[in-house]
């Protein structure tokens, strides 16, 4: 089998595929598919992000608790200190929020 | 390519299973080893206490061993419940055994690697303190049995997701997405929980061992800071009851997959961070109220201060996922 042959046989193939392709996805719209592919974006952007700040957040938490328990007497400057760190660990956090809220409601 | 129905059902038992066995076995496994592993190391330190010590080494597994047990149930009824008795058409049943393998996978890996932390502590705990081996055996009792409830409600919404007709009237395709959204949900969700409950009631333990007489404030902020670290596995149980039965419509075909799926990824992954940070924060936090229980009051304020902040995250997931569900 030659190669002009091969590709005739491909062109009809790809004919036919085109034919009956209308048919099986007739229910599914561009739109459809842009509204499923930002949900589900939105949905790993948010859950994946979470996962560092959750566990970050709670190493420096264990970090004040362990050093309250060491010096009581310096509970206000450790829990400032703590919720400080915390903040900043949380902006990964809030900007996976932004990223899906921004998917969700401007992309789509 | 037309594919047998009877080799697609095959083929999601044999995924299903493989899933529920091939990640639900890790955890416990792992946990045991590192009680076995402590218990060795505490024998060798302290040979007279070898008797007590293989009796709270055995008692920790066995409890520890439960969550891969659960696995190993429900990864049989993948492979072996007659298809008459499972619930669905021949596509949405094939989803339901692997969703099903997923929830239980993933939910008892960290319940079972929780469950193992206490028991490693427990072990060290006696070795340290072997006079007081039978309360600190007690709290490792305590601290399992809360690692242990990821895995529980994993074991519940697997078997739902087995025999229950779930989201009556939901097209096929939504259907199939509800069951993998409400497996991820669930399985992904339990692991973090699971774990940090089980890294909480370790530091309990620890501290125990070496102030049993603080042993009623110990527990108590034990069971608080699990409690809180928990929160995740609700939000991912809440997430795949309310998929299952609450949601009015979902959507046809993709939008429907798209959007369960969607919600339990979110939901779920969103889930593991929180729930091992909480615990790391209540580990700590049980330190230090055992070894000072007069300043358990302040001790309890910053660890629920710093749990709150690190189940912000947590929250945010859940929120995106409600708004994937109800308001797209």
């Amino acid at each position: 089998m030659d190669l002009s042959s091969i590709i005739m046989l491909m062109q009809t193939a790809m004919a036919q595929a085109a034919e009956q392709l209308p048919e099986a996805t007739s229910a599914i719209t561009g739109d459809d598919i842009r509204l499923a592919g930002a949900m589900l974006g939105a949905g790993m952007c948010m859950g994946f992000g979470a996962i560092g700040p959750g566990i970050g957040q709670g190493f420096a938490a264990g970090k004040a608790c362990e050093a309250i328990g060491r010096s009581p007497e310096n509970a206000g400057l450790l829990t400032r200190t703590m919720l400080m760190g915390q903040a900043v660990s949380e902006t990964t956090g809030i900007y996976s929020l932004v990223v899906a809220f921004l998917i969700l409601f401007v992309l789509s | 390519m037309d594919l047998d129905p009877h080799i697609i059902e095959l083929i999601g038992r044999y995924l299903g299973a493989g899933v529920a066995l091939g990640f639900g076995g890790i955890g416990a496994a792992v946990g045991m080893g590192l009680a076995a592993g402590n218990a060795d190391e505490g024998i060798m330190r302290q040979p007279e206490t070898q008797s007590q010590m293989v009796r709270t080494m055995l008692i920790g597994q066995a409890v520890g061993g439960s969550p891969s047990i659960f696995a190993l149930v429900i990864g049989l009824m993948i492979l072996f419940v007659p298809s008459a008795s499972l619930s669905g058409t021949e596509t949405t049943m094939v989803a339901g055994l692997i969703a099903a393998g997923i929830a239980i996978g993933l939910g008892c890996f960290g319940s079972g690697l929780g469950c193992g932390w206490p028991a490693a502590a427990g072990c060290s705990g006696v070795a340290r303190n072997p006079r007081h081996a039978s309360r600190i055996t007690q709290a490792m009792i305590i601290g399992q049995a809360v690692a242990q409830s990821p895995s529980i409600f994993a074991a519940v919404i697997a078997l739902v997701l087995l025999f229950v007709n779930f989201a009556p009237g939901a097209a096929e395709w939504a259907i199939v997405g509800i069951a993998i959204g409400a497996g991820i949900a669930m399985g992904a969700g339990g692991l973090g929980p699971g774990l940090g409950s089980g890294v909480t009631a370790g530091g309990a333990i620890s501290g125990l061992s070496l102030w049993p007489q603080t042993y009623g404030t110990t527990v108590r902020t034990m069971l608080i800071g699990q409690a809180v670290a928990q929160t995740p596995a609700i939000f991912g149980l809440l997430i795949a009851f309310i998929m299952m039965f609450a949601m009015q419509d979902i959507g046809d075909g993709i939008i429907g997959f798209a959007r369960a799926v969607a919600a339990g990824v979110a939901v779920g992954f969103g889930g593991i961070g929180p729930g091992i940070g909480s615990g790391i924060a209540a580990e700590r936090g049980c330190s230090a109220s055992a070894a000072r229980p007069r300043i358990e009051a302040l001790v309890l304020r910053t660890m629920l201060i710093g749990q709150a902040v690190s189940q912000s995250t947590a929250i945010y997931s859940l929120i995106i996922a409600l708004i994937i569900l109800y308001v797209l």
